[in-house]
């Protein structure tokens, strides 16, 4: 599997959750490729299985049958621990409502993955500053999320999901909690990351607009995946 | 993460409810003071008593000698004595290893009537008793001292007085002057015989009594003549001898060897065991109030633990899925109810620690004023307690961290994302 250019790759994935007597399929056989490097949104109707797709990719939830391959990894019957070192170490998580630690200064939030991957705090501090630079926050180092908008704790959180120089980026409606201004400059930077870094981005939106800054948009409806569309993107709309 | 990560991520979660933080560590506090006042009384108090102690000596040995079984119809004569402390036996124990000095020491009863005659210009005369003179300062009360001349006779036909016995001879301004002067006992038996004898005065002590203190010698003549019984040293031999071993061990061998030999023998030793016994059972009983404020601690730190993880749910979310373990986030909360504890107890150890102060205090002035020669410190802080006390906070902390702590760390990170 590890030998083609496909990050991720999830064969009949389904997961269901048990609700007294019923059955809930929140995934109900989802066969998807994405390679390295691309921008997919996934988009569909609540409740169409996007989050729960989006946390079996990431290593918070667990299948109830299928695989699920990010790079060499089968997340599916991985060892508890292998999932935690592979969130730490490969995977940044970008939330609808930013869920910084509202005591640590922006740069510390920053540093967290670095901080639970044991790295010195000098480090720390030099990798985050630098990263907010790239987002456009490095005056806003020692501020505290409770100090700073929407779209900037936005922007310290997407730092943060950068930290630990990850494979992969999940975003779970990022630009929801956002007005459209501020959903479009966040957008605009997490698809210049995408260029720039060569990290592959999934982000799930039921925002159409916002889904279409993506490289790919990929339709669910019932827990299945409906159509997959390729965005052909013409050189203003990169501008 | 690292320990300093760990510790400064607890502190910053601590500090953001400082209100709350210090109410729950304040139930420690109660604990750990009520803890450290009740057991740096006992040890302060037991301290003071061995210091008392050990300024009588424990290396003191009373020897007496011990009655024969009495006879019914001999009621109202004086026991015959199952083994004595002749004067042979003094001379053997003075002969022994490791013995500094060995007294005889002879109990003139106070029954006995005698009055101290002071002839010449100054005639006057009181009835006295003779000091037996144990040799034992009594803890509670100020060493006597010398105010003219020495504080015990040291050859036969010496006699030192008491202050008070002086003051009742009116005789008070002229001390000095009396060193050297000649006076006399005179006794007189219910049948109306009397008999006087010699001394001369060799000093005025400054004890505040009617007695009178003259060598064992002396006082054995007193009663012989008494009891009309001229040998009465070698029936009855001395009353007490009080034996100064060179240490302690020397004085634990020496008592069981003259126990086994049937004499009595009390050794202050006996008494301060005694007195340990009961101090470790006033300590356990004084220790466990505290313990039982600590247990109450512990329940708030436990509930304070569990509010604060219901609120942090979704930070405990956050931080798992960029990573972190269950060790992490467990070893997090156990290190912030531990600091709970661990203020507690530091806060509480000072205030026990303050608190003692104030009131030692308050006790010596108290002693000071009642004319207690006792001085020390009642509340006494020994190094293990200031260990004890921390180190309870802090257990007290991490124990009650415990389920709080595993609670946090099983959460289902998408659950604790999800919360409210
Ligand atoms: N913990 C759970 N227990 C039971 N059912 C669940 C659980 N989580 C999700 N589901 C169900 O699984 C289905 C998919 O949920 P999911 O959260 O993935 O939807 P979604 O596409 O993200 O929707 P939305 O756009 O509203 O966020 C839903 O029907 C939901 O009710
Ligand atoms: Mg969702």
């Amino acid at each position: 599997m590890g030998q083609s250019t496909s990050l991720i790759r999830t064969t009949k994935l389904q997961r269901t959750y048990q609700m007294g007597k019923n059955t809930v399929q929140a995934l109900a056989g989802v066969d998807l490729e994405i390679e390295r490097g691309t921008f997919v949104a996934l988009v569909g109707p609540s409740g169409s299985g996007k989050s729960t797709l989006l946390n079996v990719i990431g290593g918070l939830d667990r299948p109830s049958s299928g695989e699920v391959w990010v790079s060499d990894l089968e997340l599916g019957q991985a060892p508890d621990k292998k999932l935690v070192s592979f969130r730490r170490d490969r995977v940044g998580f970008i939330f609808q409502s930013f869920n910084l630690l509202p005591t640590n200064q922006a740069w510390e939030n920053v540093a967290l993955p670095l901080m639970l991957a044991g790295r010195s705090r000098s480090e720390r501090r030099k990798r985050a500053e630098n990263l907010l630079e790239q987002v456009g926050l490095g005056d806003r180092a020692d501020h505290r999320p409770a100090e700073l908008s929407g779209g900037q704790q936005q922007r310290v959180a997407i730092a943060r999901a950068l930290a630990n120089d990850p494979v992969l980026i999940l975003a779970d409606e990022p630009t929801g909690n956002l007005d459209s201004r501020t959903g479009r400059d966040v957008l605009l930077l997490l698809q210049r990351l995408v260029r720039e870094q060569n990290v592959t981005l999934l982000m799930v939106t039921h925002d159409m607009n916002a889904a279409s800054y993506a490289d790919r948009i990929v339709h669910m409806r019932d827990g299945k995946i409906e159509q997959i569309e390729t965005i052909e993107r013409t050189a203003e709309a990169v501008a | 993460m690292t320990f300093g990560d760990i510790l400064r991520t607890a502190w910053s979660n601590l500090t953001r409810r400082k209100v709350r933080t210090s109410l729950t560590s304040l139930g420690v506090t109660v604990g750990i003071f009520t803890i450290v006042v009740m057991l740096s009384l006992g040890v302060g108090v037991q301290r003071v008593i061995q210091q008392q102690f050990d300024a009588i000596g424990l290396e003191n040995v009373v020897v007496q000698p011990r009655d024969a079984e009495r006879n019914p119809y001999t009621r109202y004569v004086r026991p015959e004595r199952e083994v004595v402390i002749s004067p042979a036996k003094i001379a053997e124990w003075q002969q022994m290893d490791d013995i500094v000095s060995v007294t005889p020491i002879v109990d003139v009863n106070e029954s006995i009537s005698k009055r101290l005659v002071l002839p010449g210009d100054a005639a006057a005369t009181i009835a006295v008793g003779v000091d037996p003179g144990i040799g034992i300062n009594n803890p509670f009360e100020t060493p006597p001292t010398a105010l003219a001349g020495v504080l015990r006779p040291t050859k036969d036909g010496e006699i030192v007085i008491s202050q008070r016995a002086l003051r009742r001879l009116g005789l008070t301004a002229e001390v000095n002057n009396l060193i050297g002067q000649k006076v006399q006992l005179v006794m007189e038996t219910p049948r109306g015989e009397s008999q006087s004898f010699d001394y001369t005065l060799v000093g005025v002590s400054s004890v505040d009594n009617n007695l009178v203190a003259l060598t064992p010698n002396d006082s054995i003549a007193l009663k012989a003549w008494w009891f009309n019984e001229p040998d009465l040293l070698d029936k009855e031999g001395y009353d007490y001898a009080l034996i100064r071993a060179k240490d302690l061990n020397v004085a634990r061998q020496l008592t069981t060897q003259l126990r086994a030999e049937r004499f009595r023998v009390q050794s202050v030793e006996t008494v301060l065991e005694l007195a340990s016994k009961i101090f470790l059972v006033i300590n356990i009983m004084l220790g466990s109030v505290g313990g039982l404020a600590l247990f109450v601690a512990t329940i708030g730190i436990m509930n304070t633990m569990i509010m604060a993880i219901y609120e942090r749910t979704r930070e405990i979310g956050t931080l798992k899925a960029i990573g972190a373990s269950r060790g992490n986030i467990r070893t997090l909360f156990m290190t912030e109810a531990g600091l709970i504890g661990l203020f507690g107890g530091i806060v509480g150890l000072l205030g026990g620690w303050g608190v003692g102060r104030i009131l030692n205090r308050v006790a010596l002035a108290y002693l000071e004023r009642e004319e207690v020669p006792i001085r020390g410190d009642f509340f006494y802080i020994p190094p293990w307690l200031i260990g004890l006390a921390i180190g309870f906070g802090l257990v007290v902390g991490i124990v009650a961290g415990l389920y709080p702590a595993a609670r946090a760390a099983r959460l289902d990170p998408i659950k604790a994302l999800r919360h409210e």
